[in-house]
């Protein structure tokens, strides 16, 4: 056990690269989310095809493979993207599709009757969605989102696999040094596990703040 | 005129729910529509401010005049219009559950007049005050009795300034012992001379406040009289009949 904490150090350094990831791909996907899902509710029929097929395709492959695809598929055409941009491509690209399914259900889930009374005070469309179906879609949305989150938090073990150092990959690193498997494999997983946990506070926090508005 | 339909009509799913209506409401009218459950009294209110596109004819509200087959376009911006000019109050109130009493009748200040915060909430406890619920303000709708959202919800109406309101059963929703308090919001509005069309089951409100029945059934108006004559003596079989149930109950 004092192996990691002597490599502590280099541990952190690859949680830090985990957190990174996760929080980069995070905000982009939820840009997309929220895109995605405005275009499939809103709209024309080629917009709302469009977006059906990236989430159809997104949810119907693996991670692995759409991490693969961005970082060695894209070098024959000329993209060569770094890990790290690599990674939070692939993985905001993923949890894009992912997320806006939540928001899509999220807004549905706002009865007609809200749109309507906005609608009959003289409010654009925009604006009723910016101002009455968006406060209460976001809590409905924050709890799946959440859920989202974390389980992306895990998701990135995936992205050692193109050379990211990031919390499995610096494991793996350190065992080949070593030649100790297990407790390089307890460290990260204690790590994992905090950081999920702390993420799992957080979004309580906002959740609960979110519901006492009303 | 302050509200003329011509040849409305209006299908769902190629089911006409309402045929050729030709309703004219003055200024300062109050017109109740009756009529049994699924005659169209409801989708009649609804395409006069645009929440149900009509399939056919046009209509005026307050000088703004849509036609069914103006572009989609140029109806959407008249709609817009004339929703400015004509405040709906729903059956099940709709009010905004994440914003308060104040924060309800202001919104449509803030967004669609772009009135500064202060200015918005000056008019919107006014507006409040007049809906006798000047302390309840700061409360969200959820601990609002159904009389009080009621209330709050013809205060946001009123917000911005309509020359007409659109009313459908706004006290079919509620406890019987607060049905009281919004109807008197209602006659109050009356006799400040509002032009309202309502949607009612409130015969009694119908009969001392309305200047005229219109009588539905099956999509078109069947009869069009004065609230004593009309419930004296209905001219149609079907009102006979729909009057004749009411007093059964
Ligand atoms: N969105 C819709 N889609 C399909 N049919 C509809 C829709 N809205 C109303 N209808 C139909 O149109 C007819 C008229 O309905 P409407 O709600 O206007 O009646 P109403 O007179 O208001 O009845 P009630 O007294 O029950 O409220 C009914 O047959 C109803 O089923
Ligand atoms: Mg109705």
């Amino acid at each position: 056990m004092s192996l990691v904490w002597d490599n502590g150090l280099f541990l952190l350094k690859g949680a830090y690269y985990t957190l990174l990831i996760t929080v980069i791909s995070m905000i982009f996907g939820l840009l997309i989310g929220i895109v995605v899902a405005l275009a499939r509710l809103k709209g024309n029929l080629p917009i709302r095809w469009l977006a059906r097929a990236y989430v159809s395709v997104i949810r119907g492959t693996p991670a692995y493979v759409q991490i693969l695809i961005v970082y060695f598929g894209l070098v024959d055409y000329g993209i060569t993207l770094g890990p790290i941009t690599a990674a939070c491509v692939a993985l905001s690209i993923n949890v894009g599709a992912y997320l806006s399914e939540t928001f899509r259900g999220a807004i549905l889930a706002i009865p007609k009757g809200q749109t309507e009374a906005a609608y009959a005070t003289g409010m654009t469309s925009w604006q009723t969605l910016r101002r009455i179906v968006f406060p209460q879609a976001a809590r409905v949305a924050i709890a799946p989102m959440g859920n989202t989150f974390i389980g992306m938090l895990k998701e990135t073990a995936l992205v050692s696999v193109i050379t990211v150092t990031e919390l499995v990959r610096s494991a793996q690193l350190l065992i080949a040094q070593y030649f100790v498997n297990m407790p390089f494999y307890l460290g990260i997983a204690a790590i994992y596990w905090v950081m999920s946990t702390g993420f799992s506070a957080i979004l309580h926090a906002i959740e609960k703040r979110l519901s006492k508005a009303y | 005129m302050m509200i003329r339909t011509t040849e409305l009509s209006k299908s769902f799913h190629g089911v006409e729910v309402l045929r050729s209506i030709d309703l004219g409401v003055a200024a300062r009218e109050i017109v109740v529509l009756l009529g049994p459950s699924g005659s169209g009294k409801s989708t009649l209110l609804r395409c006069l401010n645009g929440l149900e596109e009509l399939s056919g004819g046009s209509l005026e509200v307050n000088g703004v005049r849509v036609d069914a087959d103006m572009p989609s376009r140029r109806k959407r911006s008249s709609f817009r219009e004339i929703r400015r000019n004509a405040g709906m109050v729903f059956q099940q109130f709709n009010l905004y559950p994440h914003k308060t009493a104040l924060g309800n009748v202001i919104e449509s200040l803030l967004t669609v007049k772009k009135l500064g915060r202060a200015e918005a909430e000056g008019i919107g406890e006014r507006l409040l005050e007049r809906v006798g619920l000047a302390d309840k303000k700061d409360q969200y709708p959820s601990r609002l009795s159904g009389g009080q959202q009621q209330r709050v919800a013809i205060a946001r109406a009123l917000a911005m300034e309509p020359s007409v309101m659109l009313f459908d059963e706004p006290t079919s929703a509620l406890d019987p012992e607060l049905v009281g308090e919004v109807l008197e919001v209602m006659r109050q509005l009356a006799r400040e001379g509002m032009t309202m069309v309502v949607v009612t089951h409130e015969m009694k409100f119908a009969r001392q406040v309305a200047n005229r029945i219109v009588f539905m059934d099956g999509g078109v108006v069947v009869e069009e009289r004065e609230p004593e004559d009309f419930f004296r003596d209905p001219r149609s079989e079907r009102a006979r009949k729909f009057l004749n149930q009411l007093s059964d109950h």
